[in-house]
C-alpha cells in the first residue's frame, strides 16, 4: 500500500550542516512509501530549498538537522510565506532540543520529530498535513 | 528479537572448544606485545600506559572554548585536548562570509584563523598533552599550520608535540560532508602527512572509521573499510610521496566507533589490530614492530544515544566505555547522555568523563591485559568478525582499493543499504532499544535533562570581529605570503603546499583565504560557494 503517492517532498540539510545520514534514511523511508522525493543533499541554505520547492512544485518540505543554525530554519518558513507558499508544511527531523522544537512550532513550522520516531508516524503525519492534502481525501 | 550480530551471523545459546578448534596461541594472539597484537601492543597494558581521557569541547567563541579546555582539565582530563571545529572552519569559508556569518561558533569551534587558535590555547601547554583538532578533512593543512606556527611562536620545537589535527578525506562518503572536492582533500591530506613525517612532527591523522559505522556501517564492513583505507594513504605516501612503509606507518591512528553490543565490540578492536599487523608485514613489507601497530582510540557511539529517557544514555555509555577499555583503546571520548538532544552540557561532560574515571580506578577492567582472551565466545566473534572483514577488504582491493571502490559507488551503496537496514530492524522491533520501542514511557513522564544552550547570536559576533580584525593584519606580508601560496598552488599536485601554508597562516591568512586562493590556483572558483570574489589580485 502506497500512502504516499502523489505527494511530493523536498529532503534536504539547511546551511553548511554537513550530517547527511539522517535525511538519507528519511528520503529512502519515504521513497518506499510511495512519495516523490527530492533529495537535495548537503550544504543547501535556505534561499536554494525555496527555489528547488518552487521548482518542483512539491507538497512538503523535511529538514532534517544535526549540526544547523535553527535560525535558518525560521528564515526558511519566513521565505516560504513571503513567496505565496505558507501552504507547504515544513517539518523538522534530527537532534532538536525539545524547547528550540516548540520555538519553532511556535514560528510556523509544522512538526518537529526527535531521533528515534518510527517511521509510520513521519509516513502518516506527511499524508495528512501535506498541501492539499484535504482536497486530494475528498 | 534478533539474536545476531551486527553483520548477521547467528549468535549460539553457548559457546565451547568446538567453535575455536583449530586455535593456535602464538599464530592467532600472542602475548601482549606480540606479534599479530591481537592481546594489544603494551605486555603490562594500561599499568604501562593509561589510555588517554578526554572529552570534545568546542562552542561558542575561541575564549569560550579556552574556558571550557581548562575547565575539562580541572575535571581530571590532563592527557590531552580534543576540540571539533564549527561548520564554517570544516567548510573552509571565513566566518564573515555570508554563509559563515549565519553559523560560525554555532556548534564546534570557529578556528578560522591563527588568532584564533592563539585565543583557545591561552595559558594552555602544547606540549605534555595531545593536541587533537577534529572537524572535517578540508581544513587538515590549517590545524596543522596553526600548531606549528604557535609552536614557533612560543618558541617550542614542534618535534616535541604530540597529538592529531588531520582527518582523511574517506569521511565526506560517511555522512560527514564538507563542500571541497574530494581530489583536493586528498591531495592536501597527502601533503599534511607527508610534511609531519619528514619533519618529524609526532602527529597522527585519524583515519576514521568511526563515522561509517555512525552513519549505519556494521563491524565487518568498518574492519574492512578501515584497512582498505589506511593501505590506501600509506600507499599512496609510499608510492607517490617516496617514504618508505615504516615511517608512513606513524601516520595514521583509527578512531573506531564502540556501541552496545559489548562482546562484538571487543572482537572487532582486537580483530583490527590483527588485521592491520598482517597487512603491514604482507602486504607492505613492515620492518619494525612498531610498523605493525595501528594506534586505535576510541570515540562511544553517539548513535546509540536516545532522545527518549535520556538518563538511560548513563548505562550504555558505561556499557561501550568498559568494552573500549577491555578491547585495548589508546584514547577515549564518550557521547554524552544528552547526544540526542543538543551539544554537551557540563553536567553530561562531566557525567561521561567520570565514566571513564570509574572504569578506569574503581572496575579493575585496566589492571589485567585483554582479559577476555581465550573466552571461547570472544575468541570465536573475533574470528567471526575478521573472517567477514576479509571478504569486504578482498571485495574493495579486486576493485582497485578504497578510492576506486569510492568512484564506482560501492561503499556509498553498501553504507546506505546497511543504514536502511539498521533502521528498518529498530522500526520493526526486530532490534529492541528501551525507551524508543521497548518499555515506552509517555513523553509527559520523561524525565528533564539540563540543556545546554548554543547562542545562535555568537555568529554575528564572531564575524563582525573577524570582519574588523582583517584589515589590522599587516597587508604586505600577508599578499606576499598569499602570493607565493597562489603560485604553489598552481604547480603540480605532489608539490607540498605545506610549506607555504605556514607562512601564509604566521602572517595570519584565514581559512577562507587560504584555500580560496589553493582553488583559485587549481582552477575552482576562490568561493565554493561562489558567493563572494576573490580579495586578492595576482600578477
Amino acid at each position: 500500500m502506497l500512502k504516499g503517492k502523489g505527494i511530493k517532498v523536498i529532503v534536504s540539510m539547511i546551511g553548511l550542516d554537513g550530517h547527511t545520514t539522517g535525511g538519507e534514511i528519511v528520503a529512502r523511508v519515504l521513497r518506499d512509501a510511495g512519495f516523490e522525493v527530492i533529495y537535495l543533499g548537503a550544504t543547501q541554505t535556505p534561499e536554494m530549498i525555496l527555489q528547488a520547492a518552487i521548482q518542483e512544485d512539491v507538497d512538503v518540505i523535511g529538514i532534517s538537522s544535526h549540526a544547523s543554525n535553527y535560525l535558518q530554519i525560521e528564515y526558511l518558513v519566513e521565505l516560504l510565506r513571503k513567496n505565496g507558499m505558507a501552504d507547504v508544511p515544513v517539518i523538522c527531523g534530527g537532534n532538536i532540543p525539545k524547547h528550540v522544537a516548540n520555538q519553532l512550532k511556535g514560528r510556523g513550522v509544522a512538526e518537529v520529530f526527535p531521533p528515534g520516531s518510527p517511521s509510520s508516524d513521519i509516513v502518516g503525519y506527511i499524508v495528512e498535513n501535506a498541501r492539499g492534502a484535504r482536497r486530494r481525501s475528498a | 528479537m534478533k539474536r545476531e550480530t551486527d553483520y548477521g551471523y547467528a549468535l549460539k545459546s553457548v559457546y565451547g572448544p568446538e567453535d575455536v578448534a583449530g586455535f593456535d596461541y602464538s599464530r592467532d594472539l600472542n602475548d601482549p606485545g606480540g606479534y599479530p597484537y591481537t592481546r594489544g601492543y603494551y605486555p603490562e597494558g594500561y599499568r604501562s600506559r593509561m589510555w588517554t581521557q578526554r572529552m570534545t569541547a568546542g562552542l561558542g567563541t575561541s575564549v569560550d572554548a579556552n574556558k571550557v579546555l581548562k575547565k575539562y582539565r580541572d575535571m581530571g582530563q590532563v592527557g590531552g585536548i580534543c576540540v571539533i571545529s564549527d561548520r564554517v572552519f570544516s567548510d573552509c569559508i571565513d566566518p564573515d562570509h555570508p554563509l559563515g556569518r549565519r553559523e560560525a561558533g554555532v556548534l564546534g569551534w570557529p578556528g578560522c584563523s591563527l588568532l584564533e587558535f592563539e585565543e583557545m590555547m591561552e595559558d594552555i601547554p602544547l606540549t605534555g598533552q595531545s593536541i587533537t583538532l577534529l572537524g572535517s578533512s578540508a581544513p587538515s593543512t590549517l590545524r596543522l599550520a596553526y600548531v606549528v606556527a604557535l609552536a614557533q611562536k612560543r618558541g617550542i620545537d614542534p618535534s616535541k608535540i604530540h597529538g592529531s589535527v588531520m582527518e582523511s578525506p574517506f569521511e565526506n562518503y560517511f555522512g560527514q560532508t564538507d563542500v571541497s572536492p574530494f581530489d583536493l582533500n586528498l591531495k592536501l591530506f597527502l601533503d599534511a602527512s607527508e610534511y609531519v613525517l619528514r619533519n618529524k612532527i609526532r602527529m597522527r591523522a585519524s583515519i576514521i572509521s568511526q563515522h561509517f559505522q555512525e552513519s549505519g556501517g556494521n563491524s565487518a564492513q568498518a574492519l574492512a573499510v578501515n584497512l582498505s583505507m589506511v593501505k590506501e594513504i600509506c600507499g599512496r605516501l609510499v608510492n607517490e610521496r617516496g617514504l618508505d612503509f615504516d615511517t608512513t606507518s606513524l601516520l595514521p591512528y583509527e578512531l573506531v566507533s564502540i556501541g552496545t553490543r559489548f562482546f562484538e565490540e571487543i572482537a572487532k578492536m582486537r580483530a583490527l589490530r590483527r588485521m592491520y599487523a598482517r597487512m603491514a608485514r604482507e602486504e607492505f613489507g613492515a620492518k619494525t614492530e612498531k610498523a605493525c601497530q595501528l594506534l586505535m582510540a576510541v570515540h562511544t557511539s553517539g548513535r546509540t544515544m536516545t532522545y527518549q529517557q535520556p538518563l538511560n544514555n548513563i548505562a550504555r555509555c558505561a556499557i561501550q566505555t568498559l568494552a573500549g577499555v577491555i578491547g585495548g583503546c589508546s584514547a577515549l571520548d564518550n557521547a554524552t547522555l544528552d547526544n540526542a538532544h543538543s551539544e554537551p552540557s557540563a553536567l553530561a561532560a562531566r557525567m561521561s568523563l567520570n565514566t571513564q574515571h570509574i572504569v578506569a580506578y574503581e572496575s579493575g577492567a585496566a589492571d589485567v591485559v585483554d582479559p577476555l582472551a581465550g573466552s571461547y565466545f570472544v575468541e570465536a566473534l573475533t574470528n567471526q568478525v575478521e573472517e567477514e572483514g576479509y571478504k569486504i577488504y578482498n571485495e574493495i582491493q579486486s576493485m582497485g582499493g578504497m578510492v576506486a571502490a569510492l568512484k564506482r559507488g560501492f561503499i556509498q551503496e553498501m553504507l546506505s543499504a546497511e543504514a536502511a537496514k539498521k533502521f528498518r530492524e529498530i522500526d520493526n522491533k526486530e532490534r529492541l532499544v528501551v525507551g524508543v520501542n521497548h518499555l515506552v514511557i509517555p513523553p509527559e513522564d520523561d524525565f528533564e535533562i539540563p540543556i545546554q544552550e548554543v547562542h545562535s547570536q555568537d555568529s554575528e559576533k564572531i564575524a563582525d570581529r573577524m570582519a574588523q580584525w582583517k584589515p589590522t593584519r599587516d597587508q604586505a606580508l600577508l599578499n606576499a605570503t598569499i602570493a607565493q601560496l597562489y603560485a604553489d598552488a598552481r604547480k603540480d599536485d605532489r608539490f607540498n603546499l605545506m610549506p607555504s601554508i605556514i607562512e601564509a597562516v604566521k602572517a595570519y591568512a584565514t581559512v577562507g583565504e587560504v584555500m580560496g586562493v589553493i582553488r583559485k590556483g587549481r582552477g575552482l572558483s576562490y568561493d565554493p560557494f561562489e558567493m563572494i570574489e576573490c580579495p586578492f589580485t595576482f600578477e
